[in-house]
């Protein structure tokens, strides 16, 4: 078994110690840095998402292996400075005023990063003006993800959509929704451009607008 | 030396001259009330010198004890109500408590008045009261003597209603029976007849209610049923939602008619009359609480989950569609904060951890997991989006615990066996019985650190417990690697709550000396399968301790003794809050702890 294959498995098993010392040593082997995040790390949480799917895996699997792909990026990030920089779109992520809860934003972020997006990650209880501020910030933004897990905060992520949509007649960024208060239907009557079911698929959907 | 004769106690004890009453009250062992240590300032410590032992009702007034230096052979009436001071309620409570409640009955006897004394009916009843009950002393400033013609200006506030019925018997010498607080007269009766109390606890899922006998204290009956509002939702937030899309009105009412009809009931298994119903304490969860209250959840459900109200509240219970006594009381407990509710604050009153040097763990695990941690010193709170698993909810064969629940599960060299709740056949399982079967898997092997089970079964993602010919509903009980993800999920949570309380209070697991865990789960959970599916530190298995529905206990707390009453402003504000959700390493600490630590140990 080669050190990336070994590394997807430590993922998909979510040992993240593992994980930590197999990216050393598939570094330390001269492998490119794009080429585990490509060849492993990607795969890896891709089988996650399709066993999620089928109902193989539970949130608590995927959250791991999530982990191990966070500190095995943060080794990466340590030892390849160059490997911050590549750059195929920007995305903006945030969980919508009034709710706190960031678990699967994180995860979406993640994602996104592992696929070789910029992410400008806002954090939680995001508003709509900061919303609108942080896209007026960055120019170059394609797009806009927006998660809610509390139903109670749908209103508001519906008004951020609508403002968001206001602020760019000319639909230079995509808007993209979802968290566990939102459902497909929910996310077409808002307005929103995509809504997937997990945070893989998010990252998947996403390549698409920018090609 | 000279001789003190405690007439009510009928005790005497021999002191120096010089000594004073309440100095002589304190080596008798009379245990007087004293709040400001005898600098007489405080006018709660009054006595009455009476002139022979047989003479405990003479018309003297009274002294304070603090001041009253004893010169001679003395009698004294120390005043203080002798049923009272005796009655220390142990049974269905975790530590001794003194009945001595906020709403009391007293009997006085009002005479006719006297040619010549200006005061008001109304004014010489409060005097009678004031003779029967210490703590109320009409128009006693606290440095003055009490002064009779301030008998009018006693903190009870007059009702003409009540001031009216007194005319009726002025022609003659009658008995009354005032049913009062401190600052209130809610009935006066000519027969003693029957003054109760109601104890509530409202849960998300489940509404429990006590009756009490004002007596002494003693729970005369028990109720409980769904908290009929989950047919808008079973959990706070979609409680929320309803609320802010239709109105708090229809849950208002809802939970209202709930508790009207359990009153009626507790009422009825009792054999009194809901109109003998005086005070209503009712604790809940701070969305239960608002929405009791008919106040939109709407700031509870919204970042940063601020409450609207949190302090404690003397409600009138006629207000809010209570049919008892019209001038019943509502007393609602303090809540902590947005996810951590009066429940919280009445579990601390029934545990106090404030009372000890070491810490305390308070686990309150059901919708959501609260948790305390903490001592004398300092409290922190914090909330768990637990979710509903180890109440049986999101679990396939999952049930709550009732006859059938399989309570139980146990793997002994290759052999697995179970209990039911009730010893019949098993139709599912309940918290307790989820967490042994898990715990069991991994000690048998068939479940690894992650969580994935491999049964060894004919379906390997299954483990099938009770084969469907010897299950009491035909189809058996098993369990599924969904449902050991929501067990992941759940205890988890908790595990991770319970290390940032300890972060935050720079203590280790070694430092906590008890863990109390509240609820039915907690009574029927075997400590040492939670410690092995790391819902806690393993160590801590040794130091876990039931203690039942500690939140209706609370509320019971609440109406049986006015210190711990007041206790309860001090416990919830008090008792620092912890947001984990805003905590970034909340995130990291959970996913930690979603892992068996002891799979593979084991």
């Amino acid at each position: 078994m080669t050190v990336l294959e070994k590394l997807r498995q430590s993922i998909e098993a979510g040992h993240p110690g593992e994980t930590e010392k197999l990216v050393e040593e598939a570094l330390e082997e001269q492998v490119d840095s794009m080429c585990i995040v490509e060849e492993a790390m990607m795969p890896a949480m891709r089988t996650m998402g399709e066993k999620y799917k089928n109902q193989e895996a539970d949130i608590p699997h995927i959250l791991a292996a999530a982990r191990c792909i966070r500190s095995g990026f943060a080794l990466i990030e340590k030892q390849d400075p160059a490997f911050e920089e590549r750059n195929i779109g920007t995305v903006i992520v945030g969980t919508v005023e009034g709710d706190l809860h960031d678990v699967g934003k994180n995860l979406v972020a993640l994602m996104f990063r592992s696929a070789g997006f910029r992410v400008i990650d806002l954090g939680v209880d995001i508003s709509e003006k900061q919303f609108l501020k942080a896209v007026r910030e960055t120019p170059d933004v394609q797009i806009v993800c927006i998660s809610s897990l509390l139903s109670t905060a749908l209103p508001e992520m519906k008004q951020v959509v609508k403002t968001l949509r206001r602020n760019d007649p000319e639909k230079k960024y995509k808007i993209m929704v979802g968290g566990g208060a939102v459902t497909r239907q929910l996310a077409e009557h808002m307005g929103a451009d995509a809504y997937t079911e997990n945070c893989v698929e998010a990252a998947e959907v996403a390549k698409t607008f920018i090609v | 030396m000279v001789r003190v004769s405690f007439v009510r106690e009928e005790k005497s004890i021999c002191v120096p001259e010089g000594t004073t009453v309440l100095e002589a009250e304190i080596m008798a062992g009379l245990k007087p009330d004293a709040p400001c240590g005898g600098a007489g300032r405080c006018g709660k410590c009054l006595v009455r010198i009476t002139e022979g032992p047989s003479d405990g009702n003479a018309d003297t007034s009274p002294v304070r004890a603090c001041r009253t230096k004893v010169t001679s052979d003395l009698f004294v009436d120390t005043m203080i109500p002798r049923n009272k001071e005796l009655s220390i309620l142990t049974e269905g409570y975790l530590r001794p408590v003194t009945y001595h409640p906020g709403l009391s009955v007293h009997k006085i006897q009002l005479d006719k008045p006297e040619t010549g004394d200006k005061r008001s009916d109304w004014g010489r009843m409060l005097g009678q009261l004031a003779k029967a009950e210490p703590g109320i002393q009409p128009g006693i400033k606290p440095d003055s003597q009490p002064d009779i013609r301030m008998e009018e200006m006693s903190g009870i506030q007059p009702d003409p209603a009540l001031a009216s019925t007194l005319y009726d018997r002025r022609g003659k010498s009658a008995v009354w029976y005032a049913i009062h607080t401190e600052d209130e007269i809610l009935e006066l009766r000519r027969e003693a007849g029957r003054v109760c109390f109601a104890a509530f606890d409202i849960g998300t899922t489940t509404v429990v209610g006590y009756l009490l006998d004002a007596e002494d204290g003693r729970t005369l009956a028990v109720e409980s049923r769904l908290n009929p509002q989950t047919q808008y939702g079973a959990d706070v937030i979609m409680r929320a939602n309803y609320a802010l899309e239709h109105g708090t009105e229809v849950l208002a009412a809802c939970i209202r008619t709930a508790v009207n009809e359990m009153l009626k009931k507790l009422a009825g298994k009792a054999q009194i009359s809901t109109e003998d119903i005086f005070q209503v304490s009712i604790v809940g969860n701070t969305c239960m609480h608002h929405l009791f209250l008919g106040i939109s959840p709407a700031s509870l459900v919204h970042a940063p989950y601020t409450p609207a109200i949190s302090r404690r509240m003397t409600l009138r219970a006629a207000d809010y569609g209570l049919n008892i006594h019209p001038k019943a009381q509502i007393l609602m407990l303090p809540v902590i904060a947005g996810y951590v509710g009066a429940d919280t604050c009445a579990c601390l009153m029934a545990v106090r951890p404030d009372q000890k040097d070491e810490m305390t763990l308070l686990l309150d695990i059901g919708t959501n997991g609260e948790m305390v941690l903490g001592n004398r010193k300092r409290r922190v709170a914090c909330s768990t989006a637990a979710g509903p698993a180890f109440e049986g909810a999101k679990i396939t064969c999952g049930m709550r615990g009732a006859a059938g629940a399989v309570d139980h599960v146990f793997y002994e060299n290759g052999v697995w066996n179970y209990s039911t709740i009730g010893g019949g056949p098993a139709v599912g399982l309940c918290g307790s019985g989820l967490i042994d079967l898990v715990a069991c898997l991994l000690r048998a092997g068939k479940i690894d650190e992650n969580g994935r089970l491999e049964s060894g079964q004919e379906d390997p993602q299954v483990f099938v417990l009770v084969a469907p010919e010897d299950s009491g509903n035909g189809k058996g009980v098993w369990l599924t690697r969904k449902d050991v993800g929501e067990v992941q999920l759940a205890k988890a949570a908790i595990a991770a709550g319970i290390q940032l309380l300890m972060e935050e209070l720079g203590v280790t697991e070694e430092d906590i000396s008890e863990v109390c865990i509240a609820g039915a789960f907690g009574s029927y959970m075997n400590p040492l399968s939670a410690g092995e599916i790391g819902m806690f530190p393993c160590s801590l298995t040794g130091r876990v301790r039931a203690i039942g529905n500690a939140a209706g206990e609370g509320a019971k707390l609440a109406l049986i003794s006015r210190e711990e009453l007041e206790m309860s402003d001090e416990l919830a504000y008090g008792t620092d809050f912890i947001e984990l959700a805003a905590l970034p390493e909340f995130q990291d600490c959970f996913i930690e702890h979603l892992e068996f630590e002891n799979a593979r140990q084991l």
